[in-house]
């Protein structure tokens, strides 16, 4: 990269079924609370660009009753209609480019307002998929989810495995929405059914929440923080559409990851990497996650979470902090997993802090099946 | 350490109230390719995609999702930016920092709108669900609609202009029969632009003058069209653009500074309340950065040729004095001039500009676009008989408070 950037400070909300607080207001308190965490002033923001989608928030120009709400005011700014990971690529790209040092990134969806499950109906070709209106995105996954199960011998039991771990892990997790310390894979596996295999508990909730995180240049970073979490590689891609494309597989990903490992140097992720916080949105792409960004060979996402591997004390943690099971307010899950990924390197994770972590990675997700992909490899000196 | 970043092609589509003959995706294809044919490189030379539209006006979310295929966008980096009326502009300025990041080398923007899609015309469905967030607030809070200022937006475009135009007829002195004048101009200019969709050739300010009044001061000769269309231009960093381009349009400044949203209170009644939405300090701001960027001085000497988002006609008047092209309050003496005429002192609008053709989306990149094509040299029938060495992009959306300022040149960046 042609600068070094840094994330100098961050804040979400306490994501939440219908959380009874306008988004303005609920947008408004974690810009706040990021500056402040920071320990910045609005008026050191150059640029701040935001993620929402217009049918996720129910209105037209979904970002423009909220240029004061997120301290755009006044300032350059701009809106990218997808997951907070590809916001934060723009401000990324805003400071490279050496037009600004410091940026807020906001994003946010209140699935209370709209049902994301209804709205990804309208993401179907208009013209054919939509027309027979058989699909939407959880019965999409239900089809990927057993074309890959039936592919690689992966039974329901280790989808259920997936679920207890990041659901138990966010009931560690303040912000969380999810929360069932003492969930077992029986009550998992005894859920409601919404497309087999997809089940209550596999799939993520619908919650409402938000987030912001504040990016610096080198310069700035140093003397705001003496401990700033470092991007070192980034990547994004997105496949072919649904019908276009191997819907086992997430090639956009691997793509993504191979592109963020090159500029971060990683070669052996597994060993390299100390902690993965990922956009899960169903169980079984947990386990497809796994194998698209290289921790094990395709196939053997199954076996890392049977032998542990990823458990929170386990050699190579993923979602300690209960990643998009845990909560999902959809535009916000990329860009709290980036935040949760340096939570875990500065030693603020709390209950959920992983011993050690000096690099870890970060992933986001848009779209039915995973269409859009990005991965961040974030390092700093750890706690 | 700045990297300089140049467009180097330009396509667009036939902009028509109904484009029947092909659907969204392939409306956007035939721009990419337009564009990608201009620039004389191949699908495999292009690294990444921005894309953008506003998405309520054709009922499509993502449609970038559905339709990547028809741009060869599979299997690579896609950006989807979306600001409202200045989406293009946005998509346009996100092309820039895509390449200026270093990240990628060639990289392909492209906005667009199909209001034909849509069962109503999209300004009103569309825009009137921008207010409707705020209207189900004001209920909330047990207000009267009838007291609330805010209601004034329900008019969507129009409500909103109309206010501003009376405020800019105020202060400055003139008179609706300039915005005839503009109006008329942005007609015959559209007859010269094979492209643009409300084309009259010989438009006559007295032919405006005739037409029905809808809001005071404007008449339908004065309002933009609701078009179907796409534009897309090729943005590539400095070594490509030297190599696929004789004349690249280069990347001077940019800027895109957010103002409030003009509804006086905002949206928790806490706002410092902009109370003349002609007012645009936001546009001033965004200005001002893009010509220091572009280490212009004096913009009335130095910008040749302007392109700015007037859908209605007042608002060339207004965002010229904004652009710092002219004094405060005299962009309309300058019209009763022809200083702004296709060959005039400075030319503002010569593709006849939104006024002429309006694919919402797609319009702020229109201005990008159109500049380029002049300083390319490439404009046809409607290029600018002087040289053009600077020119000024304006887009301008949002509930009158988004402004994207693009300054391009015929050279790089000091």
């Amino acid at each position: 990269m042609r600068r070094r950037v840094a994330i100098v400070g961050y804040a979400q909300s306490h994501h939440q079924h219908n959380m009874q607080k306008t988004r303005e207001d609920m947008v408004f308190e974690v810009c706040k609370e990021a500056l402040h965490n920071a320990g910045i002033l609005r008026e050191d923001l150059d640029t701040v660009v935001t993620a929402s989608t217009d049918f996720l928030d129910g209105r037209t120009i979904s970002s423009v009753f909220l240029s004061m709400a997120v301290g755009a005011f006044m300032k350059d700014e701009s809106k990218v209609e997808e997951d907070g990971t590809f916001a934060l690529y723009y401000a990324l790209m805003r400071i490279l480019a050496g037009n600004h040092d410091v940026a807020l990134v906001e994003a946010h969806t209140q699935g209370s307002t709209l049902n994301p499950h209804q709205v990804s109906y309208y993401t179907l070709d208009p013209l054919f998929d939509r027309q027979i209106g058989v699909l939407n995105d959880i019965a999409a996954a239900a089809l990927q989810a057993r074309m890959y199960m039936n592919r690689h011998g992966v039974s329901e039991k280790h989808l259920a495995m997936v679920s207890v771990k990041n659901i138990t892990n966010a009931a560690r997790n303040p912000y969380a929405h999810r929360k069932m310390p003492d969930l077992s894979e029986k009550e998992v596996m005894s859920s409601k059914v919404f497309y087999d295999p997809i089940r209550e508990l596999t799939m993520s909730p619908i919650s409402d929440g938000a987030c912001a995180l504040i990016l610096a240049s080198e310069e700035k970073a140093k003397k705001f923080t003496d401990r700033p979490v470092w991007i070192e590689g980034v990547g994004i891609c997105q496949d072919s559409y649904l019908r276009d494309r191997n819907i086992d597989k997430l090639d956009s990903l691997r793509t993504a990851a191979r592109t963020a490992y090159k500029m971060a140097g990683i070669k052996n992720p597994l060993a390299e990497l100390d902690v993965a916080e990922i956009s899960e949105k169903f169980a079984h792409e947990e386990l497809m996650i796994y194998e698209a960004l290289g921790l094990c060979k395709e196939g053997e996402g199954k076996k890392l979470i049977e032998r542990g591997t990823t458990r929170r004390d386990g050699s190579m943690p993923v979602n300690p902090s209960g990643g998009a099971l845990g909560a999902d307010p959809v535009c916000a899950t990329g860009l709290i997993r980036v935040i949760e990924a340096a939570k875990q390197i500065k030693g603020e994770a709390g209950r959920y802090q992983v011993p050690g972590v000096r690099k870890a990675l970060a992933h986001g997700q848009f779209g039915i099946c995973a269409q859009k992909n990005t991965v961040y490899i974030l390092g700093g000196q750890g706690s | 350490m700045k990297r300089n970043v140049a467009i180097i092609g330009c396509g667009q589509t036939k902009h028509t109230s109904r484009r029947r003959d092909v659907n969204v995706a392939e409306l956007v294809s035939e721009a990419v390719y337009n564009a990608l044919e201009d620039a004389k490189i191949s699908l495999h030379e292009v690294d990444a995609f921005v894309v953008g539209n506003m998405p309520g006006f054709e009922g499509i979310a993502q449609p970038e999702q559905w339709l990547g295929e028809w741009i060869g966008a599979a299997g690579k980096p896609v950006l989807r930016i979306a600001t409202g009326g200045t989406t293009g502009g946005s998509v346009g300025q996100g092309g820039y920092y895509t390449v200026a990041s270093g990240l990628h080398d060639v990289v392909i923007a492209v906005a667009w709108e199909k209001h034909s899609d849509s069962r109503e015309a999209g300004a009103t469905t569309g825009l009137t669900h921008v207010a409707l967030g705020n209207i189900f607030h004001a209920s909330a809070y047990g207000l009267n609609l009838k007291n609330l200022v805010a209601t004034s937006v329900v008019g969507a475009a129009a409500g909103v202009a109309v206010y501003q135009a009376m405020f800019y007829m105020y202060r400055s002195g003139c008179s609706p029969k300039h915005f005839d004048m503009v109006a008329a101009k942005a007609r015959r200019n559209a007859a010269k632009n094979k492209y643009a969709h409300l084309q009259w050739p010989g438009c006559t300010p007295e032919d405006i003058a005739k037409t029905e009044i809808i809001t005071y001061p404007f008449r339908y000769g004065h309002v933009c069209p609701a078009s179907d269309g796409a534009s897309a231009i090729v943005v590539a960093e400095e070594s490509v653009a030297r190599k696929k381009s004789k004349q690249p349009a280069w990347f001077k400044g940019l800027a895109s500074y957010s103002d409030e949203e003009n509804q006086l209170q905002s949206e928790n009644m806490g706002g410092v309340g902009v109370t003349d939405p002609s007012e645009q300090r936001g546009c001033w701001l965004s200005a001002m950065k893009s010509y220091r960027m572009a280490g212009i001085r004096d913009p009335q000497k130095e910008i040749d040729m302007a392109e700015i988002y007037q859908p209605f006609p007042s608002q060339e008047l207004i965002f010229a004095e904004r652009l710092g092209l002219f004094d405060e309050n005299t962009a309309w003496i300058a019209l009763e001039k022809g200083e702004t005429d296709i060959n005039g002192r400075l030319p503002l609008d010569p593709s006849g500009g939104v006024n002429a053709t309006n694919a919402i989306g797609s319009s702020a990149l229109q201005r990008i676009l159109e500049c380029a094509l002049q300083i390319m040299g490439k404009a046809e029938e409607h290029q600018v008989p002087k040289k053009v060495r600077n020119a000024v992009a304006h887009g301008w959306g949002g509930v009158t408070n988004y402004t994207t300022v693009t300054v391009l040149g015929d050279s790089p960046r000091r």
